[in-house]
């Protein structure tokens, strides 16, 4: 298995003094799911804007296909590697087909017009994604869910081989998410994209992804399977929450209990059993 | 099947237009026939110049006060228009324009700075004036740009505020340094800062049409780069926008065409401001058709203005800058009130 993403001995603050990111070594190979969970201001976002080159790790290095990201120019890292960031509208309306095709700009020649082969990967972009019915209407117009999947279909149109997300799914009802995952999911399998999402949710990430980056906020960080990082014990190292955890399968489920929940005073150490219905 | 903005496609409609701009010009330049003292005869102005050079009075004042007004009219609004398509791409605000900006007082000034210092020398068309004008609206970009940088996350009205102090301290700078200047060049300066299109040699206008076209063609290689760049900057570089190169040749080249039309006509407001938003409301915002599109439209507009200046109070004339005010203010107000709705859900 090819190793795409490696990034070694990482360490990264946004000024002289702070480290948010110490000194964090991991590997992605081609054609896994990755999720990157942990609580606000661990670095996760920071992280995921270290992997695309917009920001310079203050040391360490981090390298996209064995080639290190500083040595790509921004044009060659953006037919790498393709990014839907957390949800935002535009200033100008431009029309979904529009945006999905900006992500052809790294192909494109002098005068900036699209070629057939561009055409053609936007279309079939939008229609992997489902907005090919709503391609001329205006971003503005759209709900959340049907915004981010024409975010999807723009990274999905960069024909890059990683793609990275932050929090794709945070301002979506339930069914957007899980549709959301699909789409991720049927992009890993069928497409064989390597998938890096930073994530809240853990229960989905346990569900659809292969391995899970937990970033603590005092800098410590735990990777591997879905199903042996995610624990109990992890959870409420990390979140300083206590948990519910019960088994669905392989993985394991959480349902967070605080103070005033209403089973908070019950919880089982063990995991629970759950049967499929 | 989404549809694509074709190069065919945008050939079409940019000559489509550029007729539209040429009858424009022609029924400005020919109408209204009595203007001023003179009353010109259309059979008699094209029968040609006659034998002797100004026999055919006619002709003259078709071809050396009434073309070349029309052209220098075209060549500002184009440049003016373009230059507010670029800025409110870079800028990401809509309602950004050269004069609102205070870019247009900037290179003012530097016109104002080469004229009362006295300096004169001349190499082919490159004067004091273009050269300072450029410094002037290029500083002007550039202080506009940190301030609405530095003070927040691209909001509308910080930067609008950035430009109206900008814009009111250079005017004072402007008023100071006409007010300390001899008597006799005060009228035409202040005139020439109301935004003001008179006669002008042709020869000038060949040279200033030149510049404003290679700034346009120019201008128009990062169109797309400007597509992305309107999302943001990290947006931009996620997509493969180098942005700091698409940052100053539109910046560089906006700065180049508004100093350009400055110091042909002096302060001409709103042009850059109404056209764009015209123009984008209509063709949709891809500005590889919003920047060649309006520049035309931009020129024929300000020739329509430029004629009624010329009418409306005949024989005297009113400067150019009047007619754009007065019809530029009450749309900017009703632009600031959608945005400014707008951006409060935006955040």
């Amino acid at each position: 298995m090819n190793t795409i993403i490696k990034a070694e001995n990482l360490s990264f603050g946004y000024t002289r003094q702070d480290t948010i990111l110490k000194d964090i070594s991991f590997e992605v190979n081609q054609g896994k799911f990755l999720a990157i969970a942990g609580p606000n201001g661990a670095g996760k976002t920071t992280l995921l804007n270290l992997l695309c080159g917009l920001l310079r790790p203050k040391s360490g290095s981090i390298r996209i296909d064995a080639k290190p990201v500083e040595s790509y120019s921004v044009k060659k890292l953006a037919q790498k590697v393709a990014v839907v960031r957390q949800e935002f509208v535009p200033v100008f309306d431009f029309t979904v087909a529009e945006m999905v095709s900006m992500a052809r700009t790294p192909y494109l020649g002098t005068f900036g017009f699209e070629s057939n082969t561009d055409k053609q990967i936007v279309n079939e972009a939008l229609e992997a994604t489902e907005t090919a019915q709503f391609a001329l209407r205006s971003l503005g117009s759209l709900s959340g869910g049907e915004r981010q999947r024409v975010f999807i279909a723009r990274a999905l149109a960069a024909n890059s081989p990683v793609l990275l997300l932050d929090e794709p799914t945070s301002f979506l009802d339930l069914k957007h998410q899980v549709g959301i995952y699909d789409l991720l999911k049927s992009a890993q399998l069928e497409k064989g994209k390597t998938i890096v999402a930073v994530t809240h949710d853990i229960n989905l990430s346990a569900q659809y992804c292969d391995e899970i980056l937990l970033l603590g906020a005092d800098g410590n960080y735990h990777i591997g399977e879905t199903k042996d990082v995610l624990s109990r014990e992890e959870i409420e190292k990390v979140f300083g929450v206590r948990t519910f955890v019960g088994r669905l399968g392989q993985e394991k489920f959480f349902i967070p209990l605080g103070k005033f929940a209403k089973m908070s005073g019950q919880i089982a150490s063990k995991p629970h059993n759950i049967q499929h219905e | 099947m989404a549809e694509f903005l074709t190069a065919k496609e945008l050939a079409i409609k940019v000559s489509i237009c550029l007729v539209v701009l040429a009858v424009v010009m022609s029924l400005c330049a020919l109408f209204p026939r009595s203007v001023g003292r003179q009353k010109i005869s259309w059979t008699k102005a094209f029968s040609g110049p006659g034998q002797k050079p100004g026999e055919n009075i006619d002709y003259e004042i078709l071809v050396r006060v009434r073309l070349p007004r029309v052209i220098l009219a075209a060549l500002v609004g184009a440049a003016l228009a373009c230059s507010g398509v670029v800025l409110q791409a870079i800028l990401r605000n809509p309602l950004a324009d050269p004069y609102i900006l205070g870019i247009s007082s900037g290179a003012g000034l530097g016109v104002i700075i080469a004229i009362l210092s006295g300096i004169s020398w001349s190499f082919r068309g490159g004067s004091p004036i273009g050269i300072f004008a450029f410094a002037g609206a290029l500083i002007t970009v550039w202080l506009v740009w940190y301030i609405g940088h530095f003070t927040g996350k691209s909001q509308v009205t910080s930067l609008l505020l950035a430009g109206v102090v900008v814009n009111a301290f250079f005017s004072a700078v402007i008023m100071f340094l006409t007010s300390i200047a001899k008597s006799e060049q005060v009228y035409s300066t202040i005139f020439w800062l109301m935004g003001n299109i008179t006669e002008k040699d042709l020869s000038i206008l060949w040279v200033s049409a030149g510049c404003i076209l290679a700034g346009i063609i120019v201008l128009f290689t990062v169109c797309h780069s400007l597509n992305v760049l309107a999302l943001g900057q990290e947006e931009a570089i996620g997509l493969g926008v180098d942005v700091a190169r698409t940052r100053i040749v539109a910046f560089a080249c906006a700065a180049f065409v508004t100093a350009i039309a400055v110091s042909l006509s002096g302060l001409i407001g709103f042009v850059g401001l109404i056209i764009p938003h015209g123009v984008r409301l209509t063709f949709g915002p891809d500005h590889r058709q919003l920047l060649p599109l309006s520049a035309i439209i931009g020129a024929s507009f300000l020739v329509i203005a430029d004629t009624i200046a010329r009418i409306i109070v005949a024989p005297a004339q009113l400067p150019v800058g009047v007619v754009t005010a007065i019809a530029g203010g009450p749309f900017f107000l009703i632009l600031l009130a959608k945005y400014s709705r707008k951006v409060s859900w935006l955040k």
